[in-house]
């Protein structure tokens, strides 16, 4: 295990305030995610798995402790550096896809790219090629709200891939999916993976948890076991901008 | 690179896409706030200011030089920043004899053809006929004066004694010159050979001719050049200054009532805007968080959304530019000669667009504000069914009453925002109604505006002992008050105030006393609130005048409504003035028997060969207030609803959940529409109850603030009669249910969608 890891923890703590009354939902976490792992973080519900991935990716504050992106220092940065970051270097996927209503697929694919500073041509290409290889082509000018849950998470999943993203942070990607879409978009974070993206993934299901390298446990806010499983599928570092031949 | 391609661009199209027709009402409620703003002014300013548009109109000179002779016209023509010259004409005095009066008038040269600048703008009957001689076009306002109408014979004397009888062919409009009786002698148009038949001596004939500038402000320089140029023939100069001072108004009070009203079309547009943007960006906290998510910055969501709602607003201030431009041209081509000043249209437009981009601001930082988290949607609502509404259930209740009354407050958010955005366009409405309610006061009851004589006469010829005993011969006149206007000297003031002395201290006039009593003694005065404000005096205080070179010392017992001059005026007995002063009185106010038609009456009494004017009634002058009432009115409404749906809107987006479980408890489609309604309907209840309560509670007290500020005095407010009252705020709930209506039914008949709530 060589080179800077993608994403580092030092004894990060969350503490939230509900009434007056600390809960403390991260108490000392420590983790490494190096370039190319696909780690899984599993736990019993309120263990703090959302709180800990939220503070991966910047959209909430950490109460103290240190975070590392890329190897940069990416804690002390203000609400704006974060999100400009953002932009760059992590994309996210959410138990309940988080599409933008109001924009078509094709729109809310080619956000991201754009406001990462690409030109709409580029933006545009870059979201033909993304939807092409997730098999949703031909929904581009659909509105979210048409297409079935899968089909929300595959968008949602090509939204995060746009900027070609360092770091994947996905929470309970299939939550909300029956068994064949759960079972379609574990595939495609596979095939990612596979292609050298960095992936870190909140889940309840077991079966998910197994296609990682990597299973971190929560228990109460803290790690109580961190082990990869099964021999290294690692590929070296490179992102999901070079997936090719996604779909088979 | 094209900004609707940015990232922002897309996402605010994307928005204004899917909610076209919400957006529409925004640009319409701000458009009609300006076009509102616009018309009130320009029919303010043209009615408080006639010469601009008849100047405009008439293609007016700026300058007028009297001359013995006819002048050098090609020299005047090449002064620098002379664009036309109008004339020469000849000019003659002459006396028009009229029911045995004699009135001074200038009988003035004009070719058949209407020149085009200085053109008199024929009002009634026909103008000058090269064919027809003996006939004369009299200027309007004199000819109303005198009771002079088309067709009526018009007979002249001329200096030298002879008299001709001509005929009034028609009556005309002049920007060169101020009204009569303000502006003297009255004027006359008549053709070259009329003018030598009255004047043959060329003698005693001056010539007039009329320069029209390049620059109005250069004038002063022109007319030094034009003295100079002229040499020693030049009599005298008047000018376009001394004009448009004679025909202005004393437009304190209109002027106050239009910022009043500027300010509350103002915060009605903020209203409009801010509800607009609000409700939107309260709808969209999911979206907002989403792109945080995403990378977008609390600054470029704050940006995006400035610039999509203020665009909108924007929009409309130009649609109401566009708007309020057609209106003056083509729906009052009559009443608007002249496009709005620069100033006000400015400060309309600037007005507007800052408060756009202040109530849109606010909602726009609170948007940006919003955590990257992703948030539930919508908690379902937290009131549990209380103990009444189970009570209610048992007693058999229609279920959707209980379940839409509970709905209602257990939603703080769109509940407020249904009843302010209610609320405060039903207030200011209130209060519009109130003004109407002052106006319509002001005509019912003209004697608490101080017009309890509606007519007075002028003693003119006759002596005023004649002129009483003739007016009081007139079955409808009750009462003739010996009266008297004077100029005063006032202790610290470099400019005189009106002293009117009208009626004695046994026989006071009518005045309508607001506060302290009426003058019953020699010594005593009541005042105006502008007199009172400018010598800085209380009822009570001794003032020290000096009327013609007498010092009187008076008493000032009283304040009066006094919508005169500012109210810088001080009524007294005539016998407590100086008899040099006093006798003979200058003229009589007559007060006529209750019913009776001034018009009529004046008539009669121009035919006793009496000199008669009209009061104007100041609720006249203020007519045009009405014309903004409505309009002001027309589109708080308008508002109102909007405020209404945009909180509807916020309410079902909250209710998707229930309504399922609404249906699934067995409410059939109408029974949840009816739920809906009735929960909108109740919060609309109280809004319109609280705005048109607080609206009828201030309109009476800011009338009179405006009242007291333009010197009139407190004492005119009125709030809006019970009738109207009670039509408002029947009106405003019927239309808001007719409105809650439209979203509820189809809510209720929508498909419920299983929506995936987000874990909390
Ligand atoms: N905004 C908040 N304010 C207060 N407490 C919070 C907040 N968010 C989370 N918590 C608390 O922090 C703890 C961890 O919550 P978190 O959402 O991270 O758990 P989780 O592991 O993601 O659970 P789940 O599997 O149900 O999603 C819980 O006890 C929760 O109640
Ligand atoms: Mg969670």
């Amino acid at each position: 295990m060589s080179g800077t890891p993608v994403v580092k923890a030092v004894n990060l703590v969350k503490v939230y305030q509900t009434g007056g009354l600390p809960v403390p939902a991260v108490r000392g976490v420590d983790l490494t995610v190096r370039a190319g792992e696909f780690v899984a973080i599993t736990g019993p519900s309120g263990s703090g798995k959302s709180t800990l991935i939220h503070m991966l990716g910047g959209l909430d504050t950490r109460t103290s402790g240190e975070i590392w992106l890329d190897g940069k220092r990416a804690d002390t940065l203000s609400e704006s550096g974060w999100a400009l970051l953002r932009r760059r270097k992590v994309g996210f996927v959410f138990q309940f896809f988080n599409l933008v209503a109001n924009m078509t697929v094709a729109d809310n694919v080619e956000l991201p790219a754009l406001l990462g500073g690409a030109s709409p041509r580029q933006a545009r290409e870059r979201r033909e090629y993304l939807l092409g290889e997730l098999g949703l082509a031909d929904r581009a000018g659909a509105a979210p709200a048409r297409l079935s849950g899968g089909e929300q998470q595959r968008v949602a999943l090509a939204r995060a891939l746009a900027n070609q993203p360092t770091l994947l942070l996905a929470d309970e990607p299939t939550g909300n999916l029956d068994s064949r879409n759960t079972r379609d978009v574990l595939r495609l974070l596979g095939r990612v993976h596979g292609q050298g993206q960095t992936i870190v993934l909140v889940t309840h299901d077991a079966r998910a948890a197994s296609m990682a390298d990597r299973v971190v446990s929560l228990l109460d806010g803290q790690i109580v076991d961190d082990g990869a499983i099964g021999s290294a599928r690692r590929r070296p570092g490179g992102t999901a901008g070079d997936v090719v031949e996604l779909r088979g | 690179m094209n900004v609707w391609q940015s990232a922002e661009g897309r996402w605010v199209r994307a928005d204004l896409r899917a909610r076209r027709g919400q957006a529409a009402l925004t640009v319409l409620a701000v458009a009609g706030i300006v076009t509102a703003l616009i018309v009130a002014a320009t029919l303010l300013e043209d009615g408080t200011n006639p010469w601009r548009g008849l100047f405009e109109r008439s293609h007016g000179a700026h300058i007028w030089i009297h001359t013995k002779d006819v002048p050098d016209v090609p020299a005047l023509r090449a002064l620098n920043g002379v664009t036309e010259v109008a004339g020469p004409y000849r000019s003659a005095p002459a006396t028009l004899v009229d029911h045995g009066r004699r009135v001074p008038i200038a009988l003035q040269e004009t070719p058949p053809v209407l020149p085009s600048v200085a053109r008199p703008l024929l009002r009634e009957g026909h103008w000058l006929n090269a064919g027809r001689q003996n006939e004369i076009v009299v200027e309007w306002s004199f000819a109303r004066a005198l009771g002079l109408r088309p067709g009526d014979p018009f007979t002249v004397t001329g200096l030298n004694g002879a008299t001709h009888t001509l005929t009034v062919a028609g009556l005309a409009e002049s920007g060169d010159q101020g009204f009569y009786p303000e502006w003297t002698p009255g004027l006359a148009w008549a053709q070259g050979p009329t003018l030598t038949l009255v004047e043959p001596a060329p003698g005693r004939t001056e010539t007039v001719t009329g320069l029209r500038l390049a620059d109005p402000a250069a004038t002063d320089l022109v007319v030094q050049r034009a003295v100079f140029t002229l040499r020693n023939q030049v009599q005298r100069v008047s000018t376009w200054r001394e004009v448009r001072a004679s025909m202005e108004l004393d437009n304190r009070l209109l002027g106050l009532l239009l910022a009043l009203f500027g300010v509350a079309g103002l915060v009605a547009a903020a209203l409009a805007v801010a509800n607009a943007t609000g409700g939107r960006v309260l709808t969209q906290v999911r979206d907002l968080a989403t792109l945080k998510s995403l990378g977008f910055t609390a600054g470029q969501i704050t940006r995006m959304l400035v610039v999509e709602h203020g665009a909108l607003g924007l929009a409309g201030i130009v649609l109401g530019l566009v708007a309020g431009g057609l209106i003056n041209a083509f729906a009052l081509p009559d009443t608007v000669v002249a496009p709005l000043a620069p100033g006000p249209l400015v400060a309309i437009v600037l007005g507007t667009g800052l408060t756009v981009l202040l109530a849109v601001w606010l909602p726009a930082w609170r948007g940006g504000r919003t955590p990257p988290l992703p948030t539930a949607p919508a908690t379902p609502p937290r009131g549990h069914l209380s103990r009444l509404a189970r009570v209610a259930f048992l007693v058999r209740l229609p279920p959707a009453l209980v379940l839409g009354a509970r709905d209602a407050f257990t939603r703080r958010t769109p509940a407020a925002l249904t009843v302010c955005g209610v609320a405060i366009p039903m207030m200011m409405i209130t209060i519009g109604l109130g003004c109407w309610a002052t106006l319509d006061d002001f005509i019912r009851h003209p004697e608490s505006v101080g017009q309890a004589a509606p007519l007075s006469v002028r003693p003119g010829d006759l002596t005023a002992a004649e002129v009483y005993e003739r007016a009081m011969a007139d079955p409808d006149v009750v009462a003739a008050y010996p009266g008297t206007e004077l100029d005063a000297l006032v202790p610290g003031q470099t400019r005189t105030v009106r002293t009117r002395a009208l009626g004695t201290a046994g026989d006071p006039y009518p005045f309508p006393v607001a506060e302290g009593r009426m003058f019953r003694d020699q010594g005593e005065a009541v005042a105006g609130q502008g007199l009172l404000d400018l010598l800085g005096v209380r009822i009570g205080d001794r003032v020290r005048i000096t009327i013609g070179g007498t010092p009187l010392i008076v008493r000032i017992v009283g304040r009066v409504v006094e919508p005169e001059q500012d109210g810088e005026v001080l009524s007294m007995g005539i016998d407590s003035l100086a008899a040099k002063d006093a006798v003979p009185p200058g003229f009589y106010a007559l007060a006529l028997r209750p019913g009776a038609d001034p018009g009529q009456t004046r008539a009669r009494l121009q035919g006793q060969g009496l000199e008669v004017a009209q009061a104007v009634n100041p609720a006249d002058r203020l007519s045009v207030i009405r014309v903004i009432i409505v309009a002001l009115v027309t589109v708080l409404a308008l508002i109102g609803l909007a405020n209404l749906l945009t909180a509807i809107g916020l309410g079902l987006r909250d209710h998707v959940f229930d309504l399922a479980v609404l249906k699934a408890m067995g409410l059939t489609p109408r029974q949840v529409m009816a739920t809906l309604v009735t929960g909108t309907g109740l919060l609309v209840v109280a809004g319109v109850l609280v705005g048109a309560s607080a609206g009828a509670l201030w309109s009476r007290g800011l009338i009179d603030m405006e009242g007291r500020d333009s010197g009139v005095g407190a004492g005119i407010g009125r709030p809006p009669t019970p009738g109207m009252f009670a039509a408002a705020v029947l009106i405003a709930v019927g239309a808001a249910l007719l409105v809650a209506l439209i979203p509820a039914r189809r809510a209720a008949r929508a498909q419920v969608p299983v929506t995936p709530r987000l874990p909390g």
